[in-house]
């Protein structure tokens, strides 16, 4: 694709300045209009705001490969989906230079009843791809997938591992500038994940950014540049990957000693007065 | 693409003007109208593959329609009217489409949540397309409608039903308002799918589709009376019927008055949708 800008490209991917995105609790999840009658009498009682990131400031260059890694809640997902542009942000700025993929969890856009090359345009066209573009696109696409004569039956029909491989498939043949993936490594049987990471790998290569949330800590070790900890919506460390994940290991341990102290200690509770008690 | 190598940047507290928004809205639905296309497509599908007779039903189910308010009508109430049959049929088309759009219009948005929670993409094709999907509907109640008049009817056939397009035309950019109004609200209350259940079947009933205008107006109706002038329904039922039943000339002016209307409505549905667009993906 020809680059019309006049001005030169920045020398970054992402540029992200004190973001912060609040949550509203009480239109979350609101379903009926009675649930929010009684949340309005309610006004007064509990927290109404939820911050699910505060003050998260980075910047991914050019060819970079950044991991984000923490606990679950920790607002992971909440970051992608705001340098997706499928959020936005309450407080601060971001920046993304280019084209943005963003299959967040692969394949969760899929049609039932379409079949799989079917899916591939609807996603295409979701993603804002042009038509001309997806057609040239959809042989790869179909290729690299590998689900064989399935390509023309519906969704429907496919095992989980071939849905996660179309679903991979289409968002990284879009070839973009940015990629933003969210927990797809671990998908698909060991083949295809050999296939998924020499892609990977090579679409960094290529000068892109990339920004993945993953609980697969080889990965992060092995082929990111970069880590960022995260945790309660804060970042808790930025920098070497090693380092990154030895820290959260740490903390992950702490925390699982944590809960079992915990539990150990309701157990203790329990068997004191298990006399009174009755279940 | 429009997209692409450009810079992307999401502030906070970004607001932007009114008529910038409705603008936005417009053109999203223009450059976007290939999506809208597959959607449709997809629904279409769907609603042909599921069931036994697939599209069949779409022949089958107005006329089946029709023969419970002709009973209803006509053997129970015993109210004589000249081709009863044909009468309801002109009300039953048009109005399918119109709550088709309505029903399927509130669950666009919210039942497309895991896409809008993954890609950004302008949200308000989604209710476009559950307007647009009813067109294929009403177009293929026109053959059993045809099949009808030629059959039974031919006396009533005239060429005055060529003007049913236009009158679909201002059906259309009014269904569209309302299937874009629904969708937003149905994101943060759930529960107006029973709402518009029951309001769509006493706007039916206060509309004149089983009778004519004329059978109300002017009786001692008082506020009923007013309300049946004012209601959008009034010309669109009784132009179909104008130029189906009648075969008259449809009624221009109250058409193209309810046509202004519309599109005002509409200025004001994007307006609203685009305003609350931005929370979609937290609140669902």
């Amino acid at each position: 694709m020809e680059n019309t800008l006049a001005a030169p490209q920045p020398p970054y991917a992402i540029d992200a300045v004190a973001l912060g995105v609040r949550y509203n609790l009480r239109l979350t999840r609101q379903t009926t209009v009675r649930s929010s009658f009684r949340n309005l009498l309610k006004r007064a009682e509990g927290p109404t705001d939820f911050w699910a990131l505060r003050d998260v400031t980075f910047r991914v260059v050019h060819g970079e490969s950044l991991a984000v890694i923490g606990p679950n809640g920790a607002g992971k997902s909440t970051l992608l989906q705001v340098l997706a542009g499928i959020i936005q942000p309450n407080e601060g700025e971001v920046e993304v230079v280019g084209q943005v993929s963003s299959l967040l969890t692969l394949g969760a856009g899929f049609d039932q009843d379409l079949s799989g090359r079917d899916n591939i345009r609807l996603a295409g066209a979701f993603l804002g791809i042009s038509h001309r573009e997806m057609e040239a696109l959809l042989p790869g696409i179909v290729e690299f997938a590998d689900i064989g004569e399935f390509i023309d039956a519906s969704i429907k029909t496919y095992s989980s591992g071939m849905r996660a491989r179309l679903g991979f498939a289409i968002a990284t043949a879009v070839d973009p500038d940015v990629l933003i993936i969210d927990e797809v490594l671990a998908t698909g049987d060991a083949v295809f994940r050999e296939k998924s990471k020499e892609r990977i790998i090579r679409l960094t290569k290529a000068a892109k950014g990339i920004v993945l949330v993953t609980h697969d800590m080889n990965w992060v070790t092995e082929f990111c540049n970069r880590a960022m900890l995260l945790d309660h919506g804060h970042v808790v460390l930025e920098g070497d990957p090693a380092e990154v994940v030895r820290l959260h290991q740490e903390r992950s341990e702490q925390s699982r000693i944590e809960r079992e102290a915990e539990l150990a200690r309701k157990l203790a509770g329990a068997k004191s007065t298990q006399p009174t008690a009755t279940g | 693409m429009s997209s692409t190598a450009t810079a992307r940047s999401f502030r906070a507290a970004r607001k932007q003007s009114s008529l910038g928004l409705i603008v936005e809205g417009f053109r999203e639905i223009w450059s976007r109208r290939r999506l809208t296309g597959y959607l449709v497509r997809a629904d279409l599908h769907k609603h042909g593959a599921d069931t036994l007779l697939g599209n069949v039903w779409w022949l089958l189910d107005p006329l089946l329609q029709m023969a419970v308010y002709v009973i209803l009508v006509s053997v129970i109430f015993q109210i004589k009217k000249d081709d009863y049959p044909l009468f309801i049929f002109c009300a039953i088309l048009p109005w399918k489409w119109f709550a088709t759009a309505v029903n399927d219009g509130i669950t666009s948005v919210t039942s497309r949540e895991r896409i809008i929670k993954q890609v950004k993409f302008p949200k308000i094709v989604l209710p476009v397309s559950a307007t647009l999907g009813g067109i294929v509907n009403f177009a293929f109640g026109l053959i059993p409608l045809f099949a009808l008049m030629l059959l039974f009817y031919q006396p009533r056939i005239s060429a005055t039903i060529l003007f049913i397009p236009l009158i679909a035309a201002v059906q259309f950019v009014f269904s569209l308002a309302i299937s874009i109004i629904v969708a937003g609200i149905n994101v943060f209350f759930r529960d107006i799918a029973n709402v518009a259940r029951h309001a769509l079947r006493l706007w039916f009933y206060l509309s004149p589709a089983l009778y004519e205008f004329s059978d109300v107006a002017g009786k001692g109706h008082g506020a009923f009376g007013v309300l049946l002038s004012l209601n959008p329904w009034t010309p669109l039922f009784e132009s179909y019927r104008a130029v189906i039943y009648n075969g008259q000339q449809p009624y221009w002016g109250s058409l193209a008055v309810l046509l202004l209307g519309s599109f005002v409505l509409l200025a004001g549905a994007t307006l609203f949708f685009k305003r609350v667009e931005p929370s979609f993906a937290k609140v669902l």
